[in-house]
Order: C-alpha cells, then sequence, then structure tokens
C-alpha cells in the first residue's frame, strides 16, 4: 500500500510544479524639448529674393530648446535648402541662411555661438548648461540670375533635432 | 432627476446664493520708464493681492573680455532687505539677451518694494522686460460685494430725532417759573439779612455808648470790676525793693612786667605799619607831583 502511494504521491508533486514571470516596465521621458515659437515668414523685397531679415519684410522664425539635464544632448538645427511647396521652378535657387542664439536662460550658454560646429546647413550646439535657449534663423533665397520668382506660395522648412549624446 | 435640476435653478436664484472668484493677471513691463520701479505704480490697486511669479528678460552689452553681473531685485517694501533678488553674472562671457521667470508662494503686495536693474562691472542693460504675474480673489473683503460668501447686509440706522427737554415750551415755562420763585426767595432772604444787620447795628451802637445812664448799672459795674481784678496776676499789685549791688573784687597792689617777646613783636608790627603809612605818602607825593 505505501508503495503505489509514494509513486502517486510523487506524480501529484511533478504536476503541481509552477512558474510565473513578472515585468518590470521603465518609461523615459526626453529632457530635452523643442518648441516652435515664432514661425518665420519670408519677405519679398526684390523679385527674385525671399527672405526673412526684418528689414525686408520677413520674420526670422525662433525655435526654443528646454534641456533639462545638462550636457547629455546636442541641438542641430538645418536652415533650408529647399522649398517644401512652391510653384513650378525652372531655375537654380541659391540658398544662405544662419543659426544664432538669440535667446539664453543662463548666461553660460552665451558661449554656444562660439562653440558651434557648423557643416552643410547644419549648426550643431552642445546643450552644456540646463535650461531653456532660444535660435534665430534666418533664410535667404536667391532665384536664378536676378530672376524673378513665379506667383505663389513658398514653403521652407528648418530642421531642428535633439540628439541624445 | 427632474427633481434635483429644479432644486440647483432654485438654488441660484435664492438670495443667499454667493461665489468668489480669482483673477489671475500679469503687469506691464515695469522697466518700461527706466530700471527702477515702484511697485505700486505697477502693481493694480485690488485688495488682497498676491504676487505669484515674474519674468524679466534684457540683453546685456558688453565686451566678453569684460566683468559684468547685472542684478535684478525687489526690496521689502519695509525696508528690510530684499524680497527678490537674482544676480547674472556676465563676466568673460560675450552679452546676449537673456530670459528668466521665477514662481513666488503668493506674496501679498503690501511686501513689495522698489525694484530695479542693477548693473555692477563694465557694460550695459538694454531692452529689459520685467513682469509680475499676480493674483486676487474678488472677495478678499466680502464686503465688497453682495455676492460674496460671509457678506453682512449693511443695516440702515434709522434716523431718531433727538429731543432736546431744554428745548421744551413747557419745560422752559417751568424752568421760568422756578427761577421766578427762587430769585424771590432769594430776594426776601437778602431783605431779611439786611433788616437784622440793620437791627445789630441799632443794638451795637446802643450797648456801644458809655455815657448812657439807662445803660450804666452800677451793681453790674462793681461786679465788673471785682472779677477784672481777680482775673489778673495778683504780682501786679506788689512793689520790688531796690538793692545796691557793691564792687565784690579788690586788687591788693603790685605791678604787672611786660612781657618782652609780645613787646617785640609789638614793635616790629609798629615798625612795619609805619613803613607802609611812608610807602603811601610818598607815592601819593609823586602823583601831584
Amino acid at each position: 500500500m505505501l508503495k503505489i502511494v509514494v509513486p502517486m504521491a510523487a506524480s501529484i508533486l511533478a504536476t503541481e510544479f509552477v512558474q510565473a514571470q513578472t515585468e518590470i516596465i521603465g518609461n523615459v521621458d526626453s529632457k530635452c524639448i523643442i518648441v516652435s515659437e515664432t514661425p518665420g515668414v519670408y519677405g519679398n523685397p526684390n523679385p527674385y529674393q525671399l527672405t526673412t531679415a526684418p528689414t525686408s519684410g520677413g520674420v526670422q522664425p525662433i525655435i526654443r530648446f528646454d534641456v533639462l539635464a545638462a550636457d547629455y544632448y546636442k541641438a542641430v538645427i538645418e536652415h533650408p535648402v529647399s522649398f517644401s511647396s512652391s510653384p513650378t521652378l525652372d531655375d537654380v535657387v541659391t540658398w544662405t541662411g544662419d543659426v544664432e542664439v538669440s535667446e539664453v536662460s543662463d548666461t553660460d550658454m552665451s558661449t554656444y555661438d562660439s562653440d558651434k560646429v557648423e557643416y552643410d546647413n547644419a549648426h550643431e550646439y552642445q546643450m552644456t548648461v540646463a535650461g531653456s535657449t532660444w535660435f534665430k534663423i534666418s533664410s535667404v533665397a536667391d532665384y536664378g540670375y536676378n530672376k524673378s520668382f513665379p506667383a505663389g506660395q513658398y514653403t521652407a522648412v528648418v530642421e531642428a533635432e535633439c540628439i541624445p549624446l | 432627476m427632474k427633481r434635483l435640476s429644479w432644486a440647483l435653478v432654485a438654488l441660484c436664484y435664492l438670495p443667499s446664493y454667493s461665489y468668489s472668484e480669482e483673477i489671475y493677471g500679469t503687469t506691464n513691463n515695469a522697466a518700461q520708464a527706466g530700471l527702477n520701479w515702484v511697485m505700486t505704480q505697477v502693481l493694480p490697486e485690488y485688495a488682497g493681492l498676491e504676487v505669484n511669479g515674474l519674468v524679466y528678460s534684457y540683453t546685456a552689452v558688453k565686451d566678453p573680455e569684460t566683468d559684468m553681473i547685472v542684478w535684478v531685485q525687489n526690496e521689502y517694501a519695509d525696508g528690510s532687505g530684499y524680497i527678490f533678488r537674482n544676480s547674472d553674472d556676465w563676466s568673460g562671457l560675450p552679452g546676449n539677451t537673456i530670459s528668466k521667470s521665477f514662481a513666488f508662494p503668493n506674496l501679498p503686495a503690501t511686501l513689495w518694494g522698489p525694484g530695479s536693474v542693477e548693473v555692477e562691472g563694465e557694460g550695459s542693460v538694454e531692452d529689459a522686460s520685467i513682469i509680475y504675474s499676480y493674483r486676487y480673489d474678488t472677495c478678499f473683503d466680502p464686503q465688497s460685494d453682495p455676492s460674496c460668501p460671509g457678506y453682512e447686509e449693511t443695516v440702515e440706522v434709522p434716523e431718531i430725532p433727538i429731543y432736546d427737554p431744554l428745548q421744551d415750551a413747557l419745560v422752559q415755562e417751568d424752568m421760568a417759573r422756578k427761577a421766578r420763585i427762587q430769585e424771590e426767595e432769594e430776594e426776601r432772604e437778602r431783605q431779611r439779612r439786611r433788616e437784622q444787620w440793620a437791627l445789630s447795628n441799632t443794638l451795637e451802637d446802643l450797648l456801644g455808648d458809655g455815657n448812657n445812664p439807662g445803660l450804666v448799672d452800677p451793681v453790674a459795674e462793681a461786679l465788673a470790676l471785682a472779677l477784672t481784678s481777680r482775673t489778673l496776676p495778683t504780682d501786679y499789685l506788689y512793689s520790688l525793693e531796690g538793692r545796691e549791688y557793691l564792687e565784690a573784687v579788690i586788687l591788693d597792689g603790685g605791678t604787672i612786667e611786660d612781657n618782652v617777646k609780645a613787646r617785640r613783636s609789638n614793635l616790629a608790627q609798629q615798625l612795619l605799619h609805619q613803613q607802609m603809612v611812608d610807602s603811601q605818602y610818598e607815592s601819593s607825593q609823586q602823583e601831584t607831583k
């Protein structure tokens, strides 16, 4: 009788083995926020030119970077080198532009401009201070050789990225 | 549900229905007219107003090589230090536009004193913008609005005519009557005193006249004299016997020798006195010459 009971008990133990899994969930919020504060407007002082210069009726776009942790991000801002939408253009458009720090929330950010790295149309800033930094972008598009832009609406895009280091 | 909505509507129309509201707002640029400002001219005048934030921005114009510190500050209204003070150190940095914001734990407007942007070092501040955010309760003073909770209806005090009994005709007549009676009584009293005084004067005249034989009673006079003699000291009636007191001390001859030392001293003083007199005489003689 005992001999029967033991194997049975063993079989019961074998069937009662359980396994459990639990999850660990973590959310990572970016410590860098990009806000488009002021949309840009092209002025048309000459038939062949579109510019954001305020003296020519344009408005310079302003982008704000809010960095919550210093030394963990770099900001890359590219001024436009093409229209995202425009009438059909049959000539070359020459693009020039610039990005500069227009406002800071900490005096140490005032060295950002002198420390930035430029390549192509990109301007790369090391975000070494926590706080808000405002970047002002200028853009000029010259059409052909003093050739008039066709009538219509022109749109160009400024790209801003906050890249974790 | 329908009954509940009716109850809510009725509640809204009840006279005791009340509410208060918190209003939030921001000031104009405090540094519009300069880098110094007075808070009473910046904040609106609402009872119970509290400052809960500040946003400032300015452009620092400077040489990157120079040192410069910019202070944005507000003193306490009672002058006991600063209620808010923040510095931006631009030393060795290029100038730029800076923008900062601060939150305060609802500090009463009465605490806020004069504000200023102060530059320490070389450089200047341009386009300064100082904007305060505030809040206030529309019912901070419940009596400001009948819709405020805690509002109490003002009780109108009826105008009660003041009764001055002294102005009453009957009272005045009665007072005049009493005054008249009192005056009459006083006049009678004065008359009585005059008569009494005249009578007593007459009696004095009569009694003071010693030649009036009708008033001299020999018996009474003798009695008065006897009484007088009895009251005077008896010594007045006796005479003292005179005597002569003769010299009792007699010197018994002999001579008293002069004291030699005293004599010498006397002579010396005499000589000194003579010299002084001679000197005065000579000086007077010289003056007359």
